[in-house]
């Protein structure tokens, strides 16, 4: 039998049965729609925690640092939905990122850069005016910080000699320490273009305090990041290394100490996971947001899981509507399939029929099921997405950008999936049909 | 003289029927040649039926062997016996078999279906056979709007969709008045003299007439003519004896 008499000779029995099938079908609508909704919803959640991890850190980052030997150390591994770092307690080789363990960490396929950076271990103050504040410093071993996907807000991410570019939210650091009770607090400074004080501060062996100061011209305001980088302000990495070697009074030689953390920045965010391994195989820490994104994935994957299985409970009470209405129609239709084996069509040819209507009634359901569910997604978003940016306003957080999200692959594979659960539930019933004796079935009163 | 069309040898259908053996065909052997009439009497119960869905590989008999066009029915499967229906037979009941919900065009052309000829050939020849039976204007009728005979000459019509060599009549006549069981039979017998091997089975004795072989079934058993008017006579004068069911 040719596909398309077959598929003319199935549409024309649904359609001699438009009640009966409508009612089945109506079923088969619910099951679809609710997996629909259920699963876009558990994506929709996905999409709004995993584009917060997003804006939290740069998924083309790993951060790389030393092993020192012994038991302890970290593993960071990419698998799992479990922790994303876990404790080894096997005896590790030292591994130090020296200059030429930097040069082997750039040899890996798909790492765009490799850059230092340390952070000054003592004391500072920063001062602008009569402000004083407190604040993280990095030393970077680049002149650029959009190499690490930084942005500026204002001014530039370029790091000069004299120069600086602050994190977001520095300027509220600051404070008058000869404020007096009753006074104003000042608001936080501007101090784009501005000149600011470092003063690095170390004490002598009989305790005497120690300070330098280092006048710097902030030339740069990072966009928010929501991370380290908004409270921290970044300097070249020599910088760094020397205002160190004169605060701890001894010399620096990263080719034989190592450098603390190395940021690797790869090209594909994709590839960062088994950059990541890479890098741990060579003996060093390695720590992606990805590694986190990944579990993140993975949690929601369940979630979508359990709530696709609520929908597909649905979808079974559907599947077994169709298995009684094909059964139904199998026992009125038991002359009819006799008089389809007297005049010469095989078992399988009435496989075929019976199991295309049943799966047309999971197709039609199903196509039904996902402009419900579709539509009523939609709904879900805008209602939600209304109630969520009164609550975060409130709050204080960012509001979400979606509620519920539906990729194109949901409803093609809902569409699939209610066809073959039509057919699956028409398949016992189409068996007994085409293994009928076309002489019982043909005296069948 | 042509060989056999049909040979049956030795056939025999027994089944079971609340703890008895119903013996439906004992020991039936017979040939029926090519391009003859053949009209197979008997009263209800006498096997005729079963005779006719065994030849038409519509159920399996019990034993023995059935060759058609020197084909081996009863050692064919499923697949085989279907082709063989689509190819070679055409079928014509007592209860029509028309699809209701299908006119008397696309009941004609339903057999169709299932061989690969292309929808509008299809139709075409569905519509050309109607007008064979008369039943031109009626092709976009569906069966609820026909009579018993039209009902009957549209399943003429289909069981000729496919151009078959043999055609098998189950009681074509039993559920018509007179008129239209004579104008179906002369459709069957037109049927005949255009070339083809036609079996008829009855117990209407008025379908001989068109008949070139008669064939009498008793109990399973194939009968000379005048055992069976002898059995036939001591049923009218009302003889105890059943000769449906042994």
């Amino acid at each position: 039998m040719k596909f398309f008499d077959l598929l003319r000779l199935i549409l024309g029995n649904l359609s001699r049965r438009k009640a009966r099938v409508a009612l089945t079908a109506i079923g088969v609508v619910i099951g679809t729609a609710a997996v629909v909704i259920l699963v876009s919803l558990g994506i929709g959640l996905q999409k709004s925690a995993t584009d917060q991890l997003y804006g939290i850190g740069d998924l083309t980052l790993i951060d790389v640092m030393p092993t020192y030997g012994g038991e302890g150390g970290y593993y960071v591994g990419s698998g799992g939905g479990g922790p994303a770092i876990s404790l080894s307690s096997e005896l590790q080789e030292p591994a130090l990122l020296t200059n030429s363990a930097l040069e082997q960490l750039r040899l890996i396929p798909g790492v765009k850069a490799v850059i230092p950076r340390d952070y000054l271990g003592t004391q500072t103050v920063i001062r602008y005016q009569r402000m004083e504040g407190g604040v993280n410093i990095i030393g970077i071993g680049t002149n650029d910080l959009s190499t690490l996907g930084m942005e500026a807000g204002q001014g530039t991410t370029d790091l000069a000699k004299g120069t600086v570019v602050i994190g977001v939210m520095t300027p509220y650091n600051f404070y008058d320490p000869y404020q007096r009770p009753g006074q104003e607090t000042p608001p936080p400074p501007e101090l784009l273009n501005e000149q600011i004080q470092l003063i690095v501060i170390k004490w002598d062996q009989d305790g005497n305090e120690i300070r330098k100061t280092l006048s710097l011209r902030v030339t740069g305001i990072l966009n928010e990041t929501g991370g380290e980088a908004d409270y921290s302000i970044y300097l070249p990495l020599d910088l760094v290394k020397s205002m160190n070697e004169w605060a701890y009074g001894t010399r620096i030689n990263y080719n034989k100490t190592g450098y603390n953390q190395v940021i690797v920045k790869v090209e594909d965010p994709n590839q960062a996971l088994d950059i990541a391994d890479q890098i741990t195989a060579l003996g060093f820490q390695a720590i992606s947001p990805q590694s986190f994104l990944q579990g993140i994935n993975n949690t929601f994957l369940i979630l979508q899981l359990v709530f696709g299985g609520v929908g597909a409970i649905a979808l079974l009470v559907a599947a077994i509507g169709i298995a009684n209405t094909m059964a139904m129609s199998i026992l009125e239709r038991t002359r009819e399939i006799g008089l389809m084996k007297a005049v010469g069509a095989t078992n399988r040819d009435v496989l075929s029929i019976f199991l295309g209507e049943a799966a047309g009634i999971g197709f039609i359901g199903g196509l039904g099921g996902i402009i419900v569910g579709w539509l009523a997604a939609q709904a879900i978003n805008v209602i939600a997405i209304i109630y969520l940016a009164g609550q975060a306003s409130q709050q204080g957080g960012a509001p979400p950008s979606v509620a519920v999200y539906t990729p194109i692959w949901l409803p093609i594979f809902a569409l699939i999936f209610s066809t073959f659960i039509g057919m699956l539930s028409g398949l016992y019933p189409a068996l007994r049909a085409a293994t009928m004796i076309p002489v019982q079935a043909l005296k069948y009163e | 003289m042509d060989s056999p069309l049909i040979r049956i040898t030795d056939l025999k259908k027994h089944y079971q029927m609340g703890g008895t053996t119903v013996r439906a065909l004992d020991g039936v052997s017979l040939d029926i040649e090519p391009h003859t009439f053949t009209v197979v009497m008997g009263p209800s119960g006498s096997g005729k039926s079963s005779l006719l869905y065994l030849l038409g590989g519509l159920d399996r008999s019990t034993s023995g062997q059935i060759s058609i066009g020197g084909e081996r029915l009863d050692q064919m499967d499923e697949n085989a016996l279907a082709l063989f229906r689509r190819r070679t037979l055409g079928f014509i009941f007592q209860s029509y078999n028309l699809i209701t919900s299908m006119n008397a065009a696309e009941n004609v052309s339903f057999p169709m279906q299932f061989t690969g000829i292309p929808n509008a050939e299809r139709n075409q020849r569905a519509l050309q056979l109607l007008e064979q039976v008369g039943l031109a204007d009626r092709a976009h009728h569906r069966p609820a709007e026909l009579s018993g005979g039209q009902q009957q000459r549209v399943a003429v019509a289909r069981a000729l969709v496919n151009n078959p060599s043999l055609i098998l009549a189950d009681e074509p006549t039993g559920n018509l008045d007179t008129a239209s069981g004579v104008t179906v039979m002369q459709l069957l017998s037109e049927l005949h003299r255009s070339g083809r091997t036609v079996l008829v089975v009855t117990h209407d004795p008025r379908m001989t007439r068109f008949a070139t072989h008669k064939i009498y079934l008793l109990d399973g058993h194939v009968v000379d003519e005048d055992e069976y008017q002898s059995a036939a006579l001591e049923m009218s004068q009302g003889s105890n004896e059943s000769l449906e069911i042994k």
